[in-house]
């Protein structure tokens, strides 16, 4: 069953198209990422998923639920983390998880079990009666993350989670929310600017203009997309030019560009002398971005 | 009913959680009634004793204080039930300045619930706010000469929770139309300036322009400042006749001190103060709900 299903989408302001007849699914328990540069489109579309912004055309289903007329319902299986933290900063961390989950009629008792075990799934329980203003970043994400998860959503949606985080918190972060996908099955909707948060997905959604330029598993785009490298270490460069090879020097070495990991292999069995000290590497999630984003042109 | 409960909650601590809004608040009030001390004491009292004087009577000092008590702290408790909820409401735009309000509608909680939990907080901070202010008020007459019937201190509550309506009335609509900081700021600075003169509290009527006072008799705020210069200074001014001082000179500080209003020629009774501030918080509340459905609407057609 898909989680989320999007079909023609469109939103407009005025002359421009924010979001021009995007379409994709998102499975159930899936880690989905939604790619792309700022005024792609991302926040339109998932303003939209939310409810919070109206469009102009074409259907959206979340949960199951089409939010023209399950708007409702469509909500409660949402959880969302935005990339500002929106969390009431003179509240302690006990009220903004009380007062956010009365909103989906969660209180007294019922509360009191699911702060207990929020407490235990970030380790909240140190903090919980200090005010937000006064914790670090990573301490309010995971309260942000949290109070997302306080009604037990089927979707989490993380808008840019990470960005101005110190990398130990991005991984304390990622830690958790891949724990919640193994053990929950939740599915993630992540949008963020670090391409090696989306090489992990599942399936991948390359925005540009408002439009979906690319989709697919990380692989797929990569195949797609890049071509590999091998890095070849203590060649000679005179038999490398003689062979006719393309190279640029790297580090300690020199690299040569490939179509794909068959061209590599052929390349290693015509000059087997040369590649005695090698590797061979597919192309980046950032360079399929840069790929479909920025030199399109050359690729696609 | 859940919901609505707990966001009213929310943001009535969100505003006694924040120093920063709360502590002015809360100073506002005394501060006010140190400067009407500091500055406006003597004028009045000197005004007081001249409607007296102009018969040839005398009023004593205890008396000259008493009335002049009630009506500094009936023009406190006039301008800081609508200027206090102007900055109660700073918790709405404040919402919309953080995105906590786009936070919030990502759940299911309706819009019209949630403007509805900002009225209803509004009103309990106000309200609150105006009880503290009451409350030194009173000590404060209680110090100058205690002149207040229990029917006196029943009608000032009565009055100030009327006229804490009206303010949260009002900034709720005002406020609706603000979207930043800035904009919360320059609302409040111009009602804490300009609603003490356009309500009649920080001047008698009579020392306005005539056409400045038929403007004043036109707004419905005036009516709430009448009432409680009524039952603040009522039955101080009565006791002036225990001094022997004529019942027209009783009636001429009533007038003199807005206890009695007068629209175009015509005396206003005290039942019909009550009938135009109830009207026009009538009016303010069916003016917010037809900007909430207005809203819902708009979105909805989109």
């Amino acid at each position: 069953m898909n989680a989320i299903e999007i079909e023609h989408l469109k939103k407009y302001y005025g002359e421009v198209k924010a979001v021009d007849d995007v379409s994709f699914t998102v499975e159930e328990g899936q880690f989905f990422a939604f790619l792309g540069v700022n005024g792609a489109g991302k926040s339109t579309t998932i303003s939209v998923l939310c409810g919070r912004t109206p469009r102009d055309g074409g259907r959206v289903k979340i949960g199951g639920f089409d939010i023209d007329g399950h708007l409702d319902e469509a909500k409660k299986s949402l959880g969302v983390v935005f990339q500002e933290c929106v969390l009431d900063r003179a509240l302690s961390v006990r009220d903004n998880l009380k007062y956010r989950a009365a909103l989906y009629g969660i209180a007294g008792a019922k509360f009191t079990e699911k702060l207990q075990t929020l407490c235990d799934l970030f380790d909240l329980e140190g903090f919980l009666k200090r005010p937000v203003g006064k914790l670090s970043g990573g301490q309010r994400r995971r309260v942000d993350i949290a109070r997302a998860l306080v009604h037990d959503p089927k979707i989490l949606i993380l808008d840019e989670p990470t960005t101005g985080l110190d990398p130990q918190t991005r991984r304390q972060v990622w830690d958790v929310v891949h724990a919640l996908r193994k053990e929950r099955g939740l599915t993630v909707f992540l949008t963020t600017h670090y391409m090696e948060e989306a090489a992990d997905a599942d399936r991948v959604v390359i925005l540009d203009g408002g439009k979906v330029l690319a989709e697919g598993t990380p692989l797929e785009l990569k195949n797609a997309y890049t071509g590999d490298f091998i890095t070849l270490y203590g060649a000679d460069e005179s038999e490398l030019q003689k062979a006719g090879l393309d190279y640029e020097k790297v580090g300690n070495g020199v690299r040569i560009f490939v179509k794909n990991t068959a061209e590599a292999t052929a390349l290693i069995l015509k000059y087997p002398a040369l590649f005695t000290d090698y590797e061979v590497t597919k192309g980046g999630m950032d360079d399929v971005f840069l790929a479909v984003t920025g030199k399109r042109g050359e690729r696609l | 009913m859940t919901t609505l409960r707990y966001l009213v909650a929310r943001n009535c601590k969100l505003f006694f959680k924040d120093k920063g809004v709360l502590l002015p608040s809360l100073l506002a009030p005394l501060i006010l009634l140190f400067l009407f001390l500091a500055f406006l004491g003597n004028v009045y009292r000197s005004s007081i004793r001249s409607v007296v004087e102009e018969g040839g009577f005398a009023l004593s000092g205890g008396l000259v204080e008493s009335i002049a008590s009630g009506w500094l702290v009936s023009s406190l408790l006039a301008v800081c039930a609508v200027s206090i909820a102007f900055t109660a409401n700073l918790i709405m735009v404040q919402d919309k300045v953080t995105g906590a309000v786009n936070d919030l509608r990502v759940t299911p909680v309706k819009r019209q619930t949630l403007s509805v939990s900002y009225f209803i907080s509004t009103f309990l901070v106000t309200a609150c706010v105006c009880f503290i202010a009451l409350g030194a008020g009173f000590v404060y007459m209680a110090i100058a000469g205690w002149h207040l019937s229990a029917g006196d201190v029943f009608l000032t509550v009565a009055d100030v929770l009327l006229l804490t309506l009206f303010g949260t009335g009002f900034s709720a609509i005002v406020c609706r139309f603000v979207k930043s900081q800035g904009g919360i700021a320059a609302v409040q600075a111009t009602v804490s300036s300009a609603y003490g003169f356009l309500c009649g509290a920080y001047m008698p009527l009579a020392n306005m322009a005539a056409w400045l006072r038929d403007l004043v008799m036109c707004l419905p705020g005036t009516y709430g400042t009448g009432l409680l210069h009524e039952h603040l200074m009522g039955g101080a001014i009565e006791a002036v006749t225990g001094e022997g001082v004529p019942p027209q000179f009783v009636t001429a500080l009533k007038e003199g001190f807005d206890c009695s209003l007068d629209f175009f020629g015509h005396g206003v009774p005290e039942w019909a103060c009550y009938l135009v501030l109830g009207a026009a918080v009538a009016v303010l509340l069916c003016v917010f709900v037809l900007l909430c459905m207005a809203e819902k609407k708009g979105r909805s057609a989109k």
